[in-house]
């Protein structure tokens, strides 16, 4: 074994980084290798149950309310990876000591964020299909199919992931993190326009709505599965950029595996 | 020599300074050789090396890699400052080849290269046919070694474990001061953070004892042998209680009962031929066996670490024997 500086070692940034994000990725998906069938299973419960639940709640409900409570939900799918499991998952390798073999390592802490992400996009997109097929099927709708759908779906993940992130690293501890994002889901699935039009909300809802990013992909979600890529859709996905933007800059900016306080 | 580490009076406080972890320490760390941190649990030492690999900010004083503040250059330390940090949590899913060749990577290894070391480490460290195994499926000491193949990964610069022989058999514990000596013969700077001061002495050059969050002393070993007791200890075990030669050590220096059948005789170095001889006639009146040892680091250990007034009473004995 030769010192720093050596042959063995990559010289291009860019390749670097490349293989950096993927053996992150890799290291992400062996810790579910063994439990990937019931993380898969219980992501997908909290949305099904609910669209089940409505479906037996609502009586003869319209189209528009029906359009709703699925995209909602598929929503939802998305949101509980985006925003839940990663702030519980983050802060799960923050208390398990897994911060310090990664902080000893001359990597991207973007890269670890993108590894986790990736490892719940895999898990959440398999939900968001079943739950779209199923919700179909259950209130007979038909939806309109569109490619725009991958990166309406990317952006609404993305564009919650730097609050999970952030949630995740913060983290005193592990209960307080899994009773706060349990809340969060809550105020964002039943308090905000993602299944309830944005009418219904009282006034001081509705202004807080528009502060976060599910009510814009919500938008586009509906609008793009009945009718199709529109300029609505165009400005919300547009949003659910800046808002993966502002995501990127809060993980940037905001976030320390090193140098604690 | 090259200073590769400057610690410059450097403290850490949490909760508003209510809670001191250390304090005011200052001291550097040289090009190639292998410095010991010694102190009981909870003395500061990895509170210190988390500041030293930039995972933990100073609350005053700062640290010094190659000249450059490590608050600022973080990622240059993770770069080139490989940190074995007690137990690799973060792998256990990983199979043992695969954190091996991860981490290679993750250090900016090429494929090929992460591959060869990983089937080298595997190897030096007897981990081939677990190389397939989880580390959670793996024993404690196997798991330990996997992590500590971990560090070793690379061609880091400076390496610092901390207690890497906690849970590992003798045998094991002889590989890994094995490893890590050959790495520092290939010229890398190795920090160590350990309790264990009988191993310890066997491995480094310099030693920092460190508690209370204070740097206590920190010298190379023969430096701090001399502060202490320089008589030599012969411990003897009695086949039986007061055999007739007991009468007799005591007229060779201090003698200390340990157990019934133990005790320890303090002579002074040159008097060691003469006692030799003494006791291999003795052993017939009572005498089962005996070793002869200097003062050790675990002497200077014990000196250093002492309160100030138990320190003064010693030497007072000391001076008086």
């Amino acid at each position: 074994m030769q010192m720093h500086n050596s042959a063995g070692y990559e010289h291009s940034r860019f390749k670097q980084l490349v293989a950096e994000a993927w053996i992150l990725f890799r290291i992400q998906l062996s810790n579910i290798r063994e439990q990937w069938a019931l993380i898969f299973i219980l992501a997908s419960l909290f949305p099904f149950t609910t669209l089940m639940f409505l479906k037996f709640f609502t009586v003869n409900p319209t189209d528009e309310i029906m359009i709703r409570i699925i995209t909602g939900n598929m929503l939802f799918a998305l949101i509980i990876m985006g925003l839940n499991a990663m702030a519980q998952d983050i802060a799960w390798q923050k208390h398990q000591g897994h911060f310090t073999y990664y902080a000893s390592l001359p990597i991207a802490k973007v890269n670890f964020v993108i590894a986790n992400l990736i490892r719940g996009a895999l898990m959440s997109f398999p939900s968001f299909f079943i739950l779209m097929f199923i919700g179909q099927w259950i209130y007979d709708i038909k939806f309109h199919y569109s490619f725009a759908l991958l990166p309406v779906m990317l952006l609404s993940i993305m564009s919650v992931v730097g609050f999970g992130v952030l949630l995740g690293f913060w983290s005193p501890n592990m209960q307080l993190t899994n009773m706060l994002v349990q809340a969060l889901m809550m105020i964002v699935g039943f308090m905000t326009p993602v299944m309830v039009e944005m009418s219904q909300l009282p006034a001081v809802l509705q202004a807080f709505s528009y502060l976060l990013p599910t009510t814009y992909a919500a938008e586009a979600l509906r609008e793009l599965l009945t009718v199709g890529w529109t300029s609505s859709v165009a400005t919300n996905t547009l949003i659910l950029f800046v808002f993966t933007v502002v995501s990127y800059l809060l993980i940037l900016k905001k976030i320390h595996w090193r140098m604690e306080s | 020599m090259k200073r590769v580490f400057e610690i410059k009076n450097v403290t850490k406080t949490y909760k508003k300074g209510k809670v001191t972890a250390n304090e005011n320490i200052s001291f550097s760390i040289m090009q190639g050789e292998i410095l010991g941190l010694l102190g009981p649990n909870g003395a500061g030492k990895s509170t210190l090396i988390k500041q030293i690999v930039a995972h933990v900010q100073p609350s005053e004083g700062k640290i010094l890699y190659n000249g450059t503040d490590v608050s600022t250059q973080s990622r240059l330390v993770s770069r080139e400052v490989a940190y074995y940090a007690q137990e690799p949590a973060s792998l256990t899913s990983l199979k043992v080849n695969e954190a091996l060749y991860f981490t290679a990577r993750l250090r900016g290894m090429k494929k090929s290269a992460a591959k060869e070391q990983t089937n080298q480490l595997l190897e030096k460290l007897g981990l081939q046919e677990s190389g397939n195994k989880q580390l959670k499926r793996l024993s404690g000491g196997q798991k330990r070694l996997a992590g500590i193949g971990t560090t070793l990964i690379g061609a880091a610069a400076v390496l610092i474990f901390d207690e890497p022989t906690n849970e590992l058999d003798p045998k094991k514990r002889r590989l890994v001061w094995d490893l890590i000596q050959e790495r520092n013969r290939e010229g890398a700077t190795i920090i160590l953070v350990t309790h264990n001061i009988l191993e310890a002495e066997q491995v480094v050059d310099r030693v920092a004892v460190i508690n209370h969050g204070k740097l206590l002393a920190i010298d190379s070993v023969s430096t701090l042998k001399n502060r202490v007791d320089q008589r030599l200890k012969a411990d003897i075990t009695l086949a039986t209680p007061q055999p007739p030669a007991m009468e007799a050590l005591q007229s060779w220096g201090q003698l200390v009962p340990l157990t019934e059948h133990r005790c320890r005789l303090l002579i002074e170095k040159d008097r060691a031929a003469e006692l030799l001889t003494f006791l291999n006639e003795a052993q017939a009146e009572g005498i089962h066996s005996y070793a002869i040892s200097p003062p050790s680091l675990e002497d200077v250990y014990f000196h250093i670490d002492k309160d100030p007034e138990e320190a003064e009473e010693e030497e007072k004995l000391y001076a008086n024997a």
